[in-house]
């Protein structure tokens, strides 16, 4: 095959079986790659109804298609499991470099089933695949199971999970190496009931381009398009810290457990400009040419000496806006994070969720053990730490905030989360847009990343249109050099008016962020504007000699999304899950409240744009015949 | 060939682009074990430094060949191979101070940087400017400039 590893590697923990199994042309052609393949073999594979933590869940890693190719940004691997969180399919995505070593042992996925008698590890080396003893193993942090793999396995890519993932915590992440993640949904529970400490992974084997001259070109292009994008030169720079003053403008923030809108002199404290106090090293994953990590070292104070990759907005919103802490302890609890394996936004929404509670007396010092304030690192350090550890109310919050709720009377105020997953960054009372529809329409619950606009601009915070538009904000070139057909293009915005229809573009933000999660490229902005299916669909041609047109792409991705939401609604997925936190609805921030009737209004939109029904979000038969999943 | 790769390793952020283009030379595949240029990682650190054949006037990698097969080009000036007589024993890439040079373990032969016929991809496709081609000339200055200013740098620290 060509452009494909070729192979999936299939491991039963409980037996032993280790298979590998070819990839048909028609998986390929219809599934793409990444959580294309994921979704499919979820679907195929899980039993209704199972419980997350159970044998019975299969967790499978998804290499996107064209890593392995010089395709800038293209790095990314997909895992997904069914999700602790939410009972619904739960699935992450991470870049760095261990999808490029796991198809350059030969596997385009990596599927796990079963569940190990003892703590283990799995060792991948090309052909040879081995399930080896983890005991010495278990217990340890994350970066010290790596530094002791590593000195075993020179050169290798290491997924594992830390001491959260061990002890059930639901929100637990899967570590991808030091300082990336499977971050959400939970997947490191998955792993930690499987007993499987890690998955270390070294390929020596190339991918064969079909062809390769013609590939080169495409890179080239593709390097060329992301290098003209608007947002490029800033993203090298600060990366995703750009969103921090803007959203802090717009009220946006999700201070104090989403009370606040935003807090005071957030610009000078959590501004991008704090990057150039910390860091003055960029950090790239796998072919990638913007390189927005930043290797960030505390030189004085209470956290001298820490050194982490990264001050990125997620963890500065999660730590500094929810819970109010300082940007140096923000950075200590991203190494906290990391270390423990734990997903940094549903960590946060925890800790915010706890310090709420204390603060309305609904739980007590007596409960907690120590005092509980907005801003305390020490108290939020020591609650993560119980938390990990699930000891005293740790027990409790390791649930996550929707069932940790469910102890306490007067508890389901504060857990802000939307179908059981805590929601990061913004608050959509301060800022309106596709992006906050997303949160609503997310596959795997409360979630900003799977859902953006790819011409979002963050200079203007208008929306006068009942929630169904929002304002585009940029002239005829960005209009015109935006890839997407003509005739969608015409009706989803509108220039004379300056609108983008919001549900229209949901629907092909969510279709095109799921194709670059099957072909493994990076949702970052400067990508997002500019490389769309057309020159993704000549890559893969190139890549994989497998003709394919941008409307082809676009389809595939579809039809992934669509399986997923039928493996969600055969897992019990209801209309009255999609909804935000009644907080939302009745709590002002700024004076501003969510009009659950116009929101209700535009999801229904949403479903028609999407050809589902529209009162229960069943993608209709038509639109499951148009795209094969009919049988 | 009058020009020289140098390597700016301060600029190098480990995307691996430069090994995955340069192994297509090679083999007409992706196989970043089989690139001449190699990135070295000090991951307690995130620091990243690319090595390659350093194209000695004199190579260590010439008087290890057991076969005789590594030679310096009399036109090019550029350290070359007869790959056919060469017989995979490494004994060049052990005993080359830069680990310059790369196992192809499709072909069972050792190959070094041949700087592409003097238009090297890895140049072209690095995003950061961490590569750059030359005139051998240059390339001594810059070392030269280099290694002074380190020099200065322990002689008078911070001043």
């Amino acid at each position: 095959m060509y452009g494909y590893a070729g192979k999936i590697l299939d491991v039963n923990l409980s037996t032993g079986q280790i298979l590998k199994k070819g990839i048909s042309p028609q998986l390929a052609k219809q599934y793409l790659g990444g959580i294309g393949f994921n979704a499919r073999i979820l679907y195929d594979e899980i039993p209704v109804g199972i419980d997350p933590l159970s044998e019975e869940n299969v967790l499978v890693f998804g290499v996107g298609t064209l890593v392995g190719s010089p395709f800038p940004t293209a790095s990314r691997t997909e895992a997904s499991a069914k999700s602790p969180m939410t009972e619904l399919y739960g699935t992450s995505n991470s870049g760095a470099f261990f999808g490029t070593q796991l198809k350059g042992a030969g596997y385009d996925a990596l599927v796990i089933k079963g569940r190990a008698l003892n703590p283990v590890y799995l060792y991948i080396e090309d052909d040879k695949v081995e399930i080896r003893d983890a005991g010495a193993l278990w217990g340890k942090d994350s970066w010290e199971t790596i530094n002791i793999l590593k000195s075993h396995h020179y050169g290798a890519e290491i997924a594992l999970i830390g001491p959260a993932g061990e002890n059930l915590v639901r929100f637990a992440s899967i570590e991808n190496g030091y300082h990336d993640g499977w971050g959400r949904t939970g997947l490191g529970a998955v792993m930690g009931s499987k007993l499987l400490k890690a998955i270390v992974v070294r390929g020596s084997k190339g991918i064969r381009p079909k062809d390769p001259q013609a590939l080169l070109k495409t890179v080239k292009e593709g390097q060329d398009l992301i290098k003209s994008a608007s947002s490029y030169k800033v993203f090298t720079e600060y990366g995703t810290l750009n969103a921090s003053i803007p959203y802090g403008r717009f009220g946006a923030l999700s201070a104090h457990n989403f009370t606040k809108g935003t807090l005071p002199d957030w610009s000078e404290k959590a501004g991008r400009q704090v990057i150039d106090k910390y860091s003055d090293r960029h950090i790239a994953c796998q072919s990638c040419i913007i390189a927005c990590g930043h290797w960030v070292e505390i030189k004085e104070g209470k956290y001298k000496g820490l050194k982490v990759k990264d001050l990125e907005i997620t963890p500065t919103v999660s730590f500094a806006a929810t819970v109010g802490l300082n940007t140096e302890a923000t950075i200590k609890a991203t190494e906290l994070c990391q270390k423990y394996g734990v997903d940094i936004v549903s960590a946060g929404g925890v800790i915010g969720f706890a310090i709420e509670l204390f603060k309305k007396g609904i739980i007590t010092r007596e409960d907690v053990g120590y005092e509980l304030d907005w801003g305390d690192d020490d108290a939020a350090f020591n609650l993560l730490e119980d938390i990990i550890h699930v000891k005293g109310i740790g027990k409790i919050l390791a649930q996550g905030t929707k069932r940790a709720a469910e102890y306490f009377t007067g508890a389901d105020k504060s857990a802000i989360h939307v179908k059981g997953l805590e929601i990061p960054m913004i608050d959509p009372r301060g800022r309106w847009s596709t992006w906050t529809l997303g949160m609503l329409t997310n596959i795997r619950g409360g979630d900003h990343l799977r859902c953006r606009n790819p011409v979002e601009n963050l200079r203007y915070n208008e929306n006068k249109h009942d929630y169904t538009k929002e304002r585009f904000g940029f002239k005829k070139p960005m209009y015109d050099k935006l890839d997407m057909p003509e005739d969608l293009k015409a009706k989803i915005i509108d220039l004379e008016n300056d609108i983008v229809d919001i549900a229209q573009m949901s629907k092909w933000a969510e279709d095109l962020i799921n194709l670059y999660n099957a072909v493994g490229v990076c949702i970052r902005p400067p990508v997002m504007e500019k490389v769309g299916p057309t020159i993704l669909a000549q890559a893969y041609s190139d890549f994989t000699g497998i003709k394919v047109s941008a409307a082809d792409l676009m389809l595939a991705a579809e039809r992934i999304w669509n399986l997923i939401k039928l493996f969600n609604l055969r897992e019990g997925e209801e209309v009255k899950d999609i909804t935000f936190p009644r907080r939302f609805y009745e709590e002002a921030v700024n004076g501003k409240v969510l009009d659950e009737d116009k929101i209700k209004n535009v999801l229904k939109k949403y479903y028609e744009a999407r050809g589902w029904d529209a009162d229960t979000s069943r993608p209709k038969s038509e639109t499951l015949a148009r795209l094969g999943l009919d049988t | 060939m009058n020009k020289r790769l140098i390597i700016h390793a301060e600029k190098c952020n480990g995307c691996g682009i430069c090994e995955l283009v340069c192994a297509l030379s090679h083999s007409k595949q992706w196989h970043p074990s089989l690139s001449c240029i190699k990135i070295t990682a000090d991951e307690e650190r995130h620091l990243y430094f690319p090595t390659v054949c350093a194209q000695c006037i004199e190579p260590l990698c010439s008087t290890a060949c057991l076969m005789n097969v590594i030679q310096k080009d009399v036109e090019t000036g550029l350290t070359v191979r007869d790959e056919l007589s060469c017989i995979g024993c490494r004994a060049c890439e052990t005993t080359c101070p830069f680990s310059g040079c790369t196992y192809d373990y499709i072909d069972g032969k050792v190959v070094n940087c041949n700087l592409c016929q003097g238009d090297p991809v890895c140049v072209k496709y690095c995003p950061n400017g961490a590569l750059e081609f030359a005139s051998i000339e240059g390339a001594a200055a810059f070392k030269r400039h280099d290694s002074a200013r380190y020099r200065l740098i322990e002689i008078f620290p911070e001043g």
